[in-house]
């Protein structure tokens, strides 16, 4: 018997074995990019209802990422929020039979890290500089310097392991269960499933957008006319 | 278990793709849509402002405004009313004058009217009375009408002051003014009368002047001496006329 966790490819392309996380998520991208296309091919000053819906999910983005960095969010909308999409999407996926989350495999969960943890790094540089960013680690004293490198390699290695953790541990108790029980019974797990998969959406983004924060470091007021409440 | 590394790099890929889709075709346009819908707002609400700013502003004016008119209206009617009042004290004055000039106008006419009437009255109690004189004396003989006034004619000559008399009769005959032709008699007695009131002897040219009724008269350039009815008639119309004129 292999091992769940062993991902078998696909096809192949040339030397590059297609896995079936590489195909969700390429599939993902198909939906979110035509369907965001699709959705602002008309956009007006007087919204319509999916209008407003858009308009609402790109608030919710911008007020969290400007009251967890106090920063205009303009220059990490995109980030996190396709973070928080992705993941979303990603651990919903598995309602559909036959289709294994990608953030259920280890590798999109580290793909994932990497990426915050190169923003943290590139948002940081970007900011305060080399030296600027370099200086950080020796806060609030040298000694700190080999703790905050730690730090900053378990913080991202956290981040994938608690994904994957919790989204693979959930589709493992709903296979086992709909092993033992009978059709209905998985029912409420998978609700249950929904409802993690969305929060750990959300702490993934959060707990990017507080990386990439603190590796920024400015605390300065957002502008007037930001409007948290917009929708 | 074991990390598949085509399936990590694929899936860094394949998300750093996804965050470039995303931000080009849904966060990038839904964020500039609200930006445009809130400068759209600010755009509106400016102009509501100023839009309400300028009606203040109006209002204040028209307010304003209106307390001018209403001072000025004040004004306007009290400087109406001495305006008025002025015109009326000038109409006034000038009515006044004006009757005053007529009636003086009036006064002169009637004046003139009466003097005029005076005149014509007279003028017609000169005639009538040179009339009843004429009708009376032609009820006497004709010599009443000369020897009764030589007498007299000779009297007025002496009563003239004695460089008259020298003078009468030094450039010729001493004209004389009969009320009709004389008589060679008549004549000789006016000749002798005349002679005799000068105290030198002197001739006389005689001449005819019917409207003496009655009587003599010599006029010269140097003296004059009037002895007829017509005089005596024109000096009782003259003291007729002071008497009337004295008040």
């Amino acid at each position: 018997m292999t091992s769940p966790l062993v991902m078998q490819p696909v096809f192949m392309l040339g030397p590059v074995a297609i896995t079936m996380p590489v195909l969700v998520t390429w599939a993902i991208m198909l939906l979110a990019g035509g369907g965001a296309a699709w959705a602002t091919r008309g956009l007006s000053l007087a919204p319509s209802r999916l209008q407003a819906i858009l308009e609402l999910l790109v608030g919710a983005i911008d007020g969290q990422v400007g009251d967890t960095m106090q920063v205009d969010p303009a220059p990490y909308r995109a980030l996190i929020g396709t973070i928080f999409v992705y993941v979303l999407a990603a651990n919903w996926s598995s309602m559909i039979p036959g289709v294994e989350p990608p953030t259920a495999h280890l590798e999109t969960d580290a793909a994932l890290a990497l990426i915050v943890f190169a923003a943290t790094v590139i948002y940081g540089i970007a900011r305060r500089g080399l030296f600027g960013y370099l200086r950080t680690f020796a806060e609030p004293s040298w000694v700190m310097i080999p703790l905050n490198i730690i730090e900053q390699l378990t913080r991202t290695f956290s981040l994938m392991v608690r994904l994957f953790g919790n989204v693979m541990s959930g589709m493992f108790i709903i296979a086992i269960v709909l092993t033992l029980a009978g059709l209905l019974v998985p029912i409420p797990l998978m609700a249950l499933d929904l409802l993690t998969g969305a929060v750990q959406a959300y702490i993934f983004a959060v707990l990017a957008t507080v990386f990439i924060g603190a590796a920024v470091g400015e605390r300065r007021k957002p502008s007037p006319d930001r409007k948290r409440d917009t929708p | 278990m074991r990390i598949d590394w085509w399936t990590l790099g694929l899936q860094t890929v394949n998300i750093l793709v996804l965050v470039w889709i995303l931000a080009r075709f849904l966060f990038r346009p839904v964020a500039a849509i609200v930006a445009a819908r809130q400068a759209e707002a600010a755009r509106l609400l400016a102009s509501a402002q100023a839009a309400r700013d300028e009606a203040g502003a109006a209002r204040a004016a028209a307010a304003a405004e209106a307390a001018r008119q209403a001072a000025s209206r004040g004004e306007t009617l009290k400087a109406a009313e001495a305006e008025a009042e002025a015109r009326k004290q000038t109409l006034l004055a000038a009515g006044q004058a004006e009757v005053a000039r007529l009636r003086e106008a009036a006064e002169v006419d009637i004046a003139a009217v009466r003097r005029h009437m005076e005149d014509l009255a007279g003028d017609r109690a000169s005639r009538l009375a040179v009339d009843i004189a004429g009708k009376l004396f032609a009820r006497l003989p004709e010599d009443a009408r000369i020897a009764g006034f030589i007498p007299g004619l000779a009297a007025a000559l002496a009563g003239l002051p004695e460089a008259a008399r020298t003078a009468i009769g030094q450039d010729g005959p001493v004209p004389l003014t009969a009320a009709r032709a004389l008589t060679p008699a008549e004549a000789e007695a006016c000749r002798a009368a005349v002679s005799g009131a000068l105290g030198r002897a002197a001739e006389i040219a005689i001449q005819v002047d019917p409207a003496l009724i009655a009587g003599l008269e010599i006029d010269t350039p140097h003296a004059a001496a009037r002895n007829s009815f017509r005089a005596d008639l024109a000096r009782i119309a003259a003291a007729l006329a002071r008497a009337e004129a004295a008040p």
